[in-house]
């Protein structure tokens, strides 16, 4: 018995060091910086009623030392899944804000991606909904639907010129029944990559319009050795920006109908090219599922073409040093105009929260030059127009931005993510041969129209 | 009708002994499950639950209806059937391979639960790396070492083949854990048992088959059980090597349809009945399975 | 002279398959680690080589250095321990009161807490979480450790049950007739005597608690509680998958699993319960 006793307790003992040494390996100031603002957060608050996610918290920490303010601080939680360059940088604009508005502190909370929608429902079930987010445009009418959000027009102090200092595109996603859920916080589009080394060897040109693309996709393709373009997979945000620069449209202005709309011709046109071109083997089977990655194909050689967005710059510099990444606006469809995707995330702010002006303030912040011109040092792109040209501004923002005027937003409708599967499978079924591509979208549109009644 | 003072005497011990489970069972699961169950009978609304509509049966019909869902029955059933009988076999063989009298038996034994305590979200990424249609090892072995095949196969684009990984993942998963369980098993019997029945002359597979078999009977019924129920259950490697449903939702998992619907059409009525539906199966095999395998074990 | 030539016949075969087994078993593992030690621009080179051609130590310094990953590893490490001990006594109390004690509705509380086994734990998560409000257990240790040992109940006390039930009564009833009381029964015969169930009840608990995500990730949202599979979770990017520091990550995070599997699997000793029987 002394002898397992004795094990195990120094067993534990030495789980235990080497995890203090690896507590003291990381960085150290970091740590020290959040005990900080644990410590000061947890300043009880007497008149402003603080929220209730704040009050668990409260309560666990009433041994702190009070804080001897004149005025007491309200306290606005933000939710959101930054990366760990953009998480450090809100440290600094979350400083900057606090600078200019002493009587608020803002609590923010990282969340892991792949999971933050369940994060957002369980709080939201529980009543511990946060007052702020920043989450994935395609959201925000979904929660808007289920009256999660607050109202921002009408109720914001300068609700307008804000809306109005920032991209349409991106603004639009916003828009749910006649009212604004939340403002752009930042934004994304796609372009197209395309590899140097492929093209070199190949003395191939990089195309601006569309045929030039079809045509320089098979011309660069060479068994299983390289792919002419390849996509990162059949959900709708892959084909959206050929299907939006060659005219496509998924339903009418007014959100009504599908019909005409994903089964219309310029529609059938973009799905058509993209399926032909799988089918002569000039785009990489991988988007059937299953393959190499768009990211590592396309550093690798191994893609000459991909369509992403401005993330690669960094994840290229992480990853694949060596490689030299090159931007190009997206081919332009058949009357001359080029488009693309808009991606990005919206600020918004929850119907329960108790500090609904606080709230507002932040969000505003958000939107400021100051802060958004922050973000941008590590990769962000600001949402405001007024922006493009702005030297502070990283140089391959140039062709994102200039992509940003003609970029579409997504159907900005609670059903989308439905509507977003019955696209998706419609182009499953075209590229595996059960179904022409007019079949396929014909079935997608009546799929959507059920959605939209 | 009184209560014998012995009968009071009974109870009363027993609830020292239920007590702490009790208290924590209450609250964290009797509850939650109330909860859910009178959940699935409303078009629920999470952010004002007054406005909720009561739809009694209609969210159970509209599942079992859904061929989306039927096929997620089907696919959920086949993993049950493929995988446990596997985990079962393969680890009562390595189990009794362990209890041999071999040396370094518990370097062995450490290395056969590796797969256990590693966590479903690595492994399920790892298999999906193994099995990728261009660069995968498996791919590689099949092709340009073994020759079997003389294409890659696109494991993961197959709503059929897709579940090749996901089985084998399940199984390899799995084996550790059957093999410590049926090895504790195995330790219990006495060893004076064998050796009574090797000097009547019993070969080593009857002594197997007569002796070891029943008496493992207790924890082989609870390894049927418990891994049934994981599998019915199972739901991670799939939404992470099909991205739920892909392609085509033809490789639904009865649990990832309800992911999907509660946290992705945020239609948590319909993912209340789905999970109820399930843990009716579920609890009704378990019942037969429980009634039909066990037997008093006598010495 | 056959006697010791089938023995050792015996003893090859089992040898063989065993490694035959293993490698099956190990190769993924084999896959990870060198994938661990390699830089992002190889993971997908073709033909897999058995051993990196270029081996860096980047992953684990970047994954382990990143900002909370020790501190993580502590609360996990915390989290698990108090876990597995409390899992313990809460569910072989219980089981010894279903293999051996007679009381109104037992049959019925037996199901009830299988039932708690069979729902999904995804599908309970966003109840638990108000109860838990409630209760005042959100952004503390206490509301994971509690609800923790609360999903391993059943499973634990099932399995236990199965252990206690197997253990012969003779020694029981000496001890009863002896005047013992069922609390002295259980301590002091019942509990010495079921060291490989409580073995594996320490396992699989540590292991559960140690890698449980959905849960961690909603009961606590402050950075310095938070525990070990959320610091994975974070690695994987939206855009791209680091997997040398994802597999970096995992594998050094199984080690205190591995490290508490050693120390347990010792206790399977054989034949425990033939000694209390003979004479």
């Amino acid at each position: 018995m002394l002898d397992k006793n004795k094990i195990f307790v120094l067993a534990l003992s030495v789980m235990v060091i080497f995890s203090l040494f690896l507590v003291g390996c990381g960085q150290a100031n970091n740590v020290v910086e959040d005990e900080g603002n644990t410590v000061e957060n947890s300043e009880p608050v007497e008149n402003s009623a603080p929220n209730e996610n704040e009050a668990a918290e409260e309560n666990a920490d009433m041994d702190e030392p009070e804080a001897e303010e004149a005025m007491e601080p309200v306290v606005i939680s933000y939710w959101h899944t930054m990366s760990d360059a953009e998480t450090a940088q809100l440290d600094n604009v979350i400083a900057a804000f606090e600078e200019q508005n002493p009587d608020i502190t803002v609590e923010p909370t990282r969340y892991a991606y792949d999971d933050f929608k369940q994060a957002i429902l369980t709080g939201l079930a529980s009543g511990g909904a946060p007052d702020t987010a920043r989450m994935d445009i395609a959201w925000v009418s979904e929660f808007a639907d289920q009256g999660a959000l607050m109202q921002l027009d009408g109720v914001m102090d300068d609700f307008d010129d804000l809306a109005a200092s920032t991209f349409a595109g991106p603004l639009s996603t916003n828009y749910w029944q006649g009212h604004y859920y939340g403002l752009p916080q930042n934004t994304n589009t796609q372009v197209l990559l395309w590899n140097t080394e492929d093209f070199e060897a190949a003395s191939a040109e990089v195309p601006t319009t569309m045929d030039e693309f079809a045509a320089v996709a098979c011309e660069l393709t060479s068994g299983e050795e390289q792919y002419g373009y390849a996509l990162g997979g059949t959900y709708f945000w892959a084909p959206a920006p050929i299907f939006y620069a060659m005219g496509g449209k998924v339903v009418d202005d007014e959100i009504t109908t599908a019909t005409g709309y994903i089964n219309g011709p310029e529609s059938v046109e973009a799905f058509s090219l993209l399926v032909d071109l799988y089918n002569q083997g000039c785009i990489s089977p991988n988007l059937l599922g299953g393959g190499i990655g768009t990211a590592d194909g396309h550093a690798t050689g191994l893609y000459a073409m991909i369509i992403d967005g401005p993330w690669m710059v960094d994840i290229y510099k992480g990853n694949y040093p060596d490689f030299e990444v090159n931007f190009a606006l997206i081919p332009t469809g058949a009357d001359g105009t080029t488009s693309s995707v808009v991606g990005g995330e919206d600020a918004v702010v929850f119907e329960g929260s108790e500090n609904p002006e606080a709230a507002m303030k932040w969000l505003a912040f958000l939107l400021s030059e100051e802060s958004q011109l922050m973000m941008a040092e590590v990769g962000v792109i600001p949402t405001l127009s007024g922006l493009i040209g702005n030297p502070a501004l990283p140089e391959y923002f140039d062709i994102f931005l200039q992509q940003l005027e003609t970029a579409q937003a997504r159907v900005p409708h609670p059903a989308w993510s439905d509507m977003d599967n019955a696209i998706n499978n419609a182009f499953q079924r075209a590229l595996r041969g059960e179904q022409t591509v007019q079949e396929a979208l014909d079935q997608a549109a009546a799929e959507i129209n059920d959605l939209l009644n | 009708m009184t209560l014998s003072t012995k009968k009071l005497r009974q109870i009363g011990i027993a609830l020292i002994f239920i007590l702490p489970a009790l208290l924590l069972f209450s609250p964290f699961v009797i509850i939650p499950m109330a909860y859910s169950f009178r959940i699935s009978f409303y078009d629920w609304n999470i952010v004002k639950p007054e406005l909720s509509e009561w739809v009694g049966l209609q969210n159970y019909l509209d599942a079992l209806k859904d061929p989306i869902f039927q096929r997620a029955a089907l696919n959920t059933g086949m993993y049950a059937v493929v995988t446990v009988p596997a985990q079962i076999v393969l680890g009562l063989m390595v189990a009794v391979l362990l209890n041999q009298d071999i040396r370094s038996k518990a370097l062995f034994r450490v290395l056969y639960y590796l797969p256990v305590i590693t966590s479903w979200v690595v492994v399920s990424l790892l298999f999906e790396y193994m099995f990728s249609g261009q660069a995968g090892l498996i791919n590689y072995v099949l092709r340009d070492v073994l020759h079997v095949v003389d294409k890659n196969i696109l494991w993961l684009a197959d709503p059929i083949l897709t579940f090749v990984p996901i089985h084998l993942l399940g199984i390899w998963k799995g084996v550790g854990w059957t093999a410590v369980i049926t090895l504790a098993g195995l330790q219990a019997i006495p060893e004076n048992i064998y050796e009574a029945a090797e000097v009547d002359g019993a070969s080593p597979v009857q002594r197997f088959f007569n002796i070891t078999v029943p008496l493992l009977r207790p924890t082989l019924v609870f390894e049927v059980v418990v891994l049934t129920i994981g599998a019915l259950n199972a739901y991670i490697s799939n939404l992470l090597i099909t991205n739920g449903g892909d392609p085509l939702d033809r490789t639904h998992f009865i649990l990832t349809l309800m992911y999907e619907a509660t946290f992705g059409r945020l239609d948590f009525g319909s993912g209340a009945a789905i999970s109820y539906l399930l843990t009716f199966v579920v609890f009704i095999i378990s019942i037969i399975q429980i009634q039909l395998l066990q037997k008093q074990v006598e010495y | 002279m056959s006697q010791k030539r089938e023995r050792r016949i015996r003893k090859i075969i089992t040898y063989t398959l065993l490694i035959f087994g293993l490698v099956i078993v190990v190769v993924p593992f084999w896959y990870m680690l060198i994938t661990s030690l390699k830089p992002q621009a190889f993971i997908f080179e073709m033909p897999p080589r058995l051993w990196p051609a270029e081996v860096t130590l980047k992953n684990y310094i970047e994954a382990l250095g990143k900002d909370y990953f020790g501190l993580y590893f502590l609360n996990s490490l915390f989290v698990a321990s108090i876990t597995t001990v409390t899992t313990i006594f809460v569910s072989s109390m219980l089981a010894y009161a279903f293999a051996r004690l007679e009381f109104p509705g037992k049959k019925f509380l037996f199901y009830i807490f299988l039932l708690g086994m069979m729902i999904p734990p995804v599908m309970l998560i966003i109840p638990q979480f108000i109860v838990a409000k409630h209760l005042d257990l959100l952004e503390k240790f206490t509301g994971l450790i509690l609800v923790y040992v609360t999903m391993n109940i059943s499973m634990q006390t099932f399995l236990l049950r199965g252990f206690f039930e197997g253990i012969p009564k003779d020694l029981e009833d000496a001890a009863l007739i002896d005047g013992a009381s069922n609390w002295t029964i259980f301590w002091k015969v019942i509990f010495p005597l079921s060291r490989p169930g409580i073995a594996v009840v320490t396992i699989f608990t540590f292991l559960y608690s140690w890698e449980e995500f959905p849960w961690a990730h909603v009961a606590i949202k402050e950075t310095t509680k938070r525990t070990l599979p959320i610091a994975i979770a974070l690695f994987q990017g939206q855009h791209l998958t680091e997997w040398g520091q994802v597999f970096a990550a995992s594998l050094v995070s199984l080690v205190p699993v591995v490290i508490v599997f050693v120390l347990f699997q010792r206790h399977f000793i054989q034949g425990i319960t033939t000694t209390g029987l003979k004479g």
